[in-house]
């Protein structure tokens, strides 16, 4: 169908709401409290605009297009209610960007930005308390916006049930079971709620000062636990070579969501613990050796032993932790090489 | 630890609503009387685990209706209403004497725990106040010296009766016919006073001829916006497998409203007779009256005469369920009061979709204020044309008006819709001293000057063409002495306190609005801060989620307009 | 499985039966908790209070190891009731009075005794099994790890098929998979019977293409043993090299003290991994592989997706890819195996093979496929067997018969170890534990112990015992609580130090060879006063 933004035509497919339908025209409509996953809420009202024929102002998140609508995302009118949305969410927390580990991806600061709000016009005090009690998960409530988010996420995208709103009018504010710090709470730590988190209000306590979102490379992968085999976005500080944060990536099978394994357990790779080098048992004692010489011996030992044996006293285990490829070309090699079927794996475990 | 009697009741309100999530408000108020009046955070785990909701669900319900106590409060919980009726009423006046004879701030609880003082908004008393509310009871009409005789009535463990006994009058004997007589709430009186004949009359009908009749009636919504209940009525989708809940909202909560509780109180079987017609017309079996919560002992004589309609058998299959709201003025919005009815915050939904197609527990609902359900016998006994031959066009039927403020009679009068507010203004036993400004439709509508108000014919259109509502025909009338930035900030305390708090230039919008008009009032302002008020105002009217934004846009943004020399004469 | 992950939340019944999916599947559990709050019927038939039991509108607590005879007392009640889909039976299966007739033994009167579920809650699941619309069915390994795993197997797809719940969306037999990529280790042939895409050794026309796609003359057709076979084969020679890649056996088989014997007795024994472990001292031989996130390929999850895994990091040391390795062995063997990328590895297998096939890395960059997938054209597949067309045929019902554990309770050791895996770690702990923050939040395995049994052994919460089997036993601190059903204890082998498979019994399903974990006899004993246990401990249990 067409619609008319900002007097320009667009064809947009149906059935979109029109900030959906805004989005994939590629004109900005500042918005925060809907997100694809949760859906509208209605709430941020940042996302106002004008349609003609219906009275008032219109949140673009819960309207659906229709043929031919006409919508004025750029009146004056429309920018000064955006710009009283954001005014007032940047007056009644502390939203200092500099230290903020949303810094460059934040969506307040993307909507200020774009509505050029240098500095918060009023100053709304309140007695917000950091909340820093839980093992992955850091919360700031006087960054957070009361967009319902991470509460939607929580009740309905993870259903783990732990966060809700509480209190009434300037005081709400999202709570954890019955307002206990997190760390003391029933919180698994899944971490759908720092991903759903437009601000810096939920953030990822082991990235932490580790990188800007920007400095950070991303690569997509699969997480490497449970068979579920969770699309995972891997953000990678190359210079130390580790893994400072993962995110779930939107895609089948998880849509986004993770557990607490998934999304926090990364660092592994990058233990001190990690074996380096090939080793040959001498004497007891396991020695570093040259490659060339772990594959020298192992390839004469194995000849020797199957050249008197034969082939099945040779068993090889695949693992269900390792790629295709590696059990692939283990099952080549059994077969193909040593001449034996003994190849199995932890498949029962 | 809930005593086993606790664990009971609470089972038996968890039975008792289609949805078992829906007993949590009430199962709270029983941990909560249970408690000595106070909601622990084991008792509000211990009612999660029993309805079957979240911790985090629970406590967000708890801390979001102001009449959980989430903190101990003491034997006897004073609450002070000083909303705008009780503040032009003196009633600021009754709560500084407590403080002194208690020794005590607001807030805080005598040191012996017998008494806690809080200052509370509007208690729907507007015609009686200043008003004090002890645990369940209203204290009306109160003066320092009835305050006197109260607290040491309250040291001696005794709590004196409440005494009834408003001014009121009817020009229609419709709404406040049974007004009057004794022993009105009982089913004998109702009877004899021919009460019930128009329901078996509705029974004998086709629900379409019912809907007709509704329709061509033109019953205007009685709750504020005016909409005709018959086109709501008919919104319904027909053939649909859902059932089709009837919710009778009464949960006066407006300042300057206090009208349906008399109908409530006096004459329930009005509002019993007219919901059954309703719940026979729309199809609906579980009906529910959402009452606030301060009126638990109206709460009890609707329960008491919807007992004795069933013993009676004239209610046939409809079950009528009193359901208390604690604490929140944002839960008179219909789908705010929906939200509350399945045992959630009072949070408005977004429309659509309507309640009429989805509504409770999602299914087809329609909700209707006390007043508008209680006309319903009257057009079925007297057919349409007769409720037309009352009011003027398109505004037809009887109205009630609750006055308050700077009248000799304040209380609630009978006229024809387009009475002229003199009439009315009249009855109450006119103004005291010189009228300054009025508000005629609760404190969310546009406040007029005396000019403005002259000649008004109190009707909704002829409302809305003088810049404001009728709205629950809330009258509120402010004479010379009245400072209107300090009605302004009242008003917006109010509104900072009750806005349910999820939508941005609500939430925030009214907390920065009561910042400016403190300064102002304390003289700390500047003139910038009264643009800055009118271009909130501005700005939030129209761009929040429900009416609520609005609700204190347009007031405040007259007030500044209309009287802006009292707002610059407070700058220093 | 047989069907899609994100169908779950479609479900209008939810039958989970052997899986702790809260804390084994989070995200397999927030579909299934989804499907409940639209309105889905959720069954969690475990002897352990799961967390998912929460959500659940039926917590059945048969005892360990009953399955079957609690299952064929559903589908006899099924039966009875005329709940069987006699249409789909008639059409899609190819005995079902075999069926009909091997349930017979098992009406929920004499099936409620050997289970321990009440007649009438046999009934009440029986009935909304029978009246639903169509039920996903999902286990994982309450249902395998017993001796009679397969026939447990066997008994749920009779389930599904005498309910016609095949070959339909939202439905199905989901078996979740533990481990990343257990589905593509069997996928490429890492099994001793087939090769990759499950194309049998023993059929001589498959073994000649594979031979000519690999270029050697003829390949073994003899069928090769499986992993207890291998290392049971050590005690008496048979088996003398012992080549393992990233499977910590120590710690993960059962009877560990057997299990290190075997390790001792081999000739010759090389280990792949990436950290030392309780397997790798009786290593011979130890290559360095490259870890999670240091190497390009692919992983098969649970609904048969192939999807890709990237490397972002350089591996430490001189860690190298496995097929590196094998190439290198291969060559030094007189072979090369053409390894000469992870995605030549891919090209190589695809060459030659079949619900695979149409995969490549390419079509694959950004969303994983699900095979079956023949052709670079197919759009691979959501759930199998469409309209109840199985890859056989007919579905075949095959009659299953009760046995009770390798083990029973006794006087001596009156108790049942179940075991399993926590949310907070993972199998041998050798990336959680390398992770930061997980020893905070669960820095010791506990052994969690029903107030009843504690009680009567005079245990309270957080006291230290010590837990023996005919096998060895673990001292560690115990965990009062609900989730233990009377009779039954659980801990889990993510710890080295205190490993439950010090405990567990090396008796195994006779077909899979699957170790029954989840049942063996113990005895449980006080040996100090501890701690009680901080509020944070029952976070995966709440009330």
């Amino acid at each position: 169908m067409n619609i008319i933004l900002n007097n320009q035509s667009y064809e947009v497919p149906d059935g979109l709401t029109v900030l959906e339908a805004a989005r994939r025209c590629g004109v900005y409509i500042p918005s925060l409290c809907y997100h694809p996953k949760t859906g509208p809420a209605g709430k941020c009202r940042a996302c106002v605009v004008e349609i003609e024929g219906l009275r008032g102002l219109q949140t673009a998140c819960t309207v659906r297009v229709r043929d031919g609508m006409k919508v004025f995302s750029n009146t004056e009118r429309v920018l000064q209610a955006q710009r009283l949305v954001i005014d007032l969410l940047l007056s009644s927390g502390e939203h200092d960007c500099l230290s903020c580990e949303q810094n460059g991806v934040c969506e307040l600061q993307q909507a200020a930005y774009f509505l050029g709000i240098e500095r918060p016009t009023f100053r709304i005090e309140r007695d917000r308390a950091d909340d820093r009690s839980a093992e992955f998960i850091d919360r700031d409530p006087a960054r957070c916006i009361a967009c319902g988010r991470c509460v939607a996420g929580c009740n309905s995208t993870v259903v783990n049930e732990v966060l809700d709103f509480g209190f009434r009018a300037g005081e709400t504010a999202v709570i954890v079971d019955d307002d206990l710090p997190m760390g003391a709470s029933s919180c698994v730590q899944c971490g759908e709620c720092v991903q759903l988190c437009p601000t810096g209000a939920l953030t990822d306590k082991k990235a932490r000062g580790l990188g800007r979102a920007w400095e950070l490379e991303k690569v997509n992968t699969t997480c490497p636990y449970c068979g579920v085999g969770c699309q995972v976005t891997l953000h990678v500080d190359r210079a130390r070579n580790r893994v400072v944060r993962v995110t779930g990536r939107e895609v089948s099978p998880n849509q986004g969501m993770l557990c607490v394994k998934g999304r926090y357990a990364y660092e592994f790779p990058s233990s001190d613990k990690r074996l380096k080098y090939p080793m040959i048992k001498k004497d007891g004692q396991h020695v570093r050796v040259s490659w060339d010489e772990a594959l020298d011996y192992t390839a004469s030992r194995i000849k020797t032993i199957i050249d008197q044996h034969g082939p099945d006293t040779f068993s090889a285990f695949g693992s269900g932790r390792i790629t295709n490829e590696n059990n692939y070309a283990i099952q080549k090699f059994t077969r193909a090489v040593i001449g034996t079927n003994n190849v199995d794996h932890c498949a029962r475990t | 630890m809930l005593s086993e009697t606790a664990i009971l009741r609470i089972k038996d309100q968890i039975a008792r609503y289609p949805h078992r999530e829906s007993a949590l408000m009430p199962a709270l108020d029983t941990a909560q009387r249970e408690n000595g009046n106070y909601l622990s955070r084991e008792a509000i785990r211990e009612v999660a685990g029993l309805v079957g909701v979240t911790f985090s669900k629970a406590y967000g319900v708890a801390t979001y209706y102001s009449m959980y106590n989430t903190e101990r409060v003491g034997r006897y919980h004073l609450c002070v209403d000083t909303n705008v009726p009780a503040y032009l009423a003196g009633a600021e006046r009754i709560l500084a004497h407590l403080c002194r004879t208690l020794k005590i701030r607001v807030g805080e609880t005598t040191p012996d725990g017998l008494f806690t003082l809080s200052e509370v908004e509007d208690l729907g008393s507007c015609g009686t106040c200043p008003v004090i509310q002890v645990n369940d009871v209203y204290y009306e009409k109160m003066t320092v010296a009835k305050t006197d005789a109260l607290i040491a009535s309250l040291r001696e463990g005794i709590m004196p009766p409440r005494k009834d006994g408003s001014h009121y009058g009817t020009a229609c004997s419709i709404l406040l016919k049974n007004r009057g007589r004794k022993n009105a709430h009982t089913l004998a009186v109702y009877k004899r006073t021919g009460g019930y004949k128009a329901l078996a009359k509705a029974l004998a009908m086709q629900p379409a001829e019912l809907l007709d009749m509704v329709k061509h009636a033109t019953v205007r919504g009685r709750g504020g916006a005016g909409f005709p209940a018959g086109m709501k009525w008919g919104f319904l989708p027909k053939n649909d497998p859902r059932p089709v809940y009837l919710i009778c909202n009464a949960d006066e909560g407006e300042p300057g409203t206090f009208k349906d509780r008399q109908i409530m109180q006096y004459d329930p079987h009005l509002l019993i007779e007219g919901m059954a017609i309703a719940a026979h017309t729309i199809g609906c079996r579980q009906a529910f009256i959402y009452i606030r919560g301060e009126f638990e002992w109206i709460a009890r004589i609707l329960e008491e005469a919807i007992g004795e309609a069933k013993t009676a058998g004239l209610l046939g299959q409809l079950d009528i369920i009193v359901h208390r709201g604690k604490g929140s003025y944002e839960c008179g919005e219909e789908t705010a009061l929906i939200e509350s009815l399945e045992g959630k915050r009072g949070c408005p939904r977004i429309k659509p979709p309507f309640p009429a197609n989805v509504g409770l527990y999602g299914c087809p609902t329609i909700v209707n204020n006390v007043e508008t359900l209680s006309v319903m016998p009257f057009v079925v006994a007297h057919g349409p044309e007769a409720f037309r031959a009352i009011g003027t066009v398109g505004n037809y039927g009887p109205k009630l008006f609750g006055v308050s403020g700077a009248v000799r009679k304040p209380g609630v009068y009978e006229f024809p819709l387009g009475t002229p507010l003199e009439t009315v203004l009249a009855a109450a036993g006119g103004v005291v001293g010189q009228l300054k400004a009025v508000i005629v439709g609760g404190l969310s509508v546009p406040i007029l000057t005396a000019e403005e108000a002259r000649g008004l014919p109190l009707d909704y259109d002829a409302c809305i063409k003088a810049g404001t509502m009728l709205g629950s025909g809330g009258i509120m009338v402010m004479n010379e002495k009245v400072s209107i930035p300090s009605i302004a900030l009242r008003a917006i305390e109010f509104y900072a306190h009750e806005s349910c708090g999820q939508c941005t230039p609500c939430r925030e919008g009214s907390v920065v609005v009561k910042r400016l008009l403190q300064g102002l009032v304390a003289g700390r302002g500047s003139a910038a801060d009264i643009d800055t008020v009118l271009s909130i105002c501005d700005t939030v009217i129209g761009s929040t989620l429900c009416p609520t934004g609005d609700a204190w846009g347009m007031p405040i943004r007259a007030m500044v307009r209309k009287f802006r020399t009292e707002f610059e004469s407070l700058i220093r | 499985m047989t069907n899609s992950i994100e169908e779950l939340q479609d479900a209008k019944v939810l039958f989970v039966i052997g899986s702790n999916t809260t804390e084994a599947h989070p995200v397999i559990s927030y579909y299934m908790k989804r499907a409940v709050k639209r309105g889905a019927t959720l069954v969690v038939s475990d002897p352990r209070k799961t967390d998912l039991t929460r959500w659940a509108t039926l917590h059945v607590q048969h005892k360990v190891g009953t399955d079957i005879a609690y299952i064929n007392g559903l589908i006899h009640e099924i039966f009875k009731n005329g709940w069987a889909r006699e249409d789909f039976l008639r059409e899609c299966t190819e005995n079902p009075d075999v069926i009909r007739e091997g349930v017979r033994d098992y009406p929920v009167e004499k099936a409620s005794e050997i289970c321990g579920v009440p007649v009438e809650t046999m009934r009440r699941v029986a009935r909304i099994l029978g009246e639903a619309e169509s039920t996903s069915l999902c286990y994982t390994l309450g249902i395998t790890e017993h001796i009679c795993g397969t026939d447990n197997v066997k008994t749920l797809a009779n389930l599904q098929m005498v309910l016609g719940n095949l070959g339909k969306p939202a439905a199905g037999v989901n078996p979740l998979r533990g481990q990343n990529n257990v589905q593509g280790a069997c996928d490429m042939g890492a099994l001793p019977n087939v090769f990759h895409n499950y194309q049998p050794v023993n059929n001589p026309e498959l073994s000649a293409k594979i031979a000519k796609a690999w270029g050697v003359p003829s390949l073994p057709q003899k069928p090769g043993y499986t992993m207890p076979t291998m290392l049971r084969k050590a005690l008496d020679g048979g088996t003398k090299i012992l080549y393992c890649v990233g499977d910590n056996t120590v710690q993960t088989e059962p009877h560990m003290a057997h299990t290190i014997k075997e390790l001792e007795a081999l000739e010759f024994f090389v280990v792949c991994d990436i950290f030392d472990n309780l397997t790798t001292p009786y290593a011979d031989v130890i290559f360095p592989d490259t870890a999670w996130g240091e190497e390009d390929g692919t992983f098969t999850n649970s609904e048969r997706r192939v999807q890709r895994v990237r490397r972002a990091l350089t591996p430490p040391g001189e860690a190298r890819s496995h097929w590196w390795v094998m190439q290198e062995l291969g060559k030094r063997l007189g072979k090369d195996l053409g390894f000469t990328s992870a995605n030549a590895v891919w090209e190589d297998m695809r060459k030659s093979a079949t619900s695979c096939a149409g995969i490549t890395w390419e079509r694959i960059e950004s969303l994983g496929l699900q095979w079956p997938c023949p052709t670079l054209e197919h759009p691979g597949t959501t759930f199998l067997h469409r309209d109840g067309r199985f890859t056989r045929g007919k579905g075949l019902f095959s009659v299953t018969k009760w046995i009770p554990q390798a083990e029973p309770p006794d006087a001596e050791y009156p108790l049942v170890l179940s075991t399993g895996r926590r949310l907070w770690h993972y199998h041998s702990g050798t990336q959680t534990r390398n992770s930061k923050g997980f020893e905070n939040i669960f820095g010791e395995e506990l052994l969690e112990i029903s107030p009843a049994d504690a009680a009567a052994l005079g245990i309270r919460n957080g006291d230290r015992v010590r837990a023996t089997s005919r096998r060895g036993s673990i001292e560690l601190t115990a965990w009062v609580t609900d989730r233990s059903a009377p009779g039954v204890v659980w801990c889990a082998f993510h710890f080295a130090e205190v490993c439950a498979n010090v405990l567990t019994i090396d008796k195994f399903d006779s077909v899979t060879e699957t170790a029954e974990y989840k049942a063996c006899a113990i005895r449980v004993e006080k040996i100090g006063d501890g701690q009680p246990l901080g509020a944070g401990i029952s976070r995966q249990a709440r009330p």
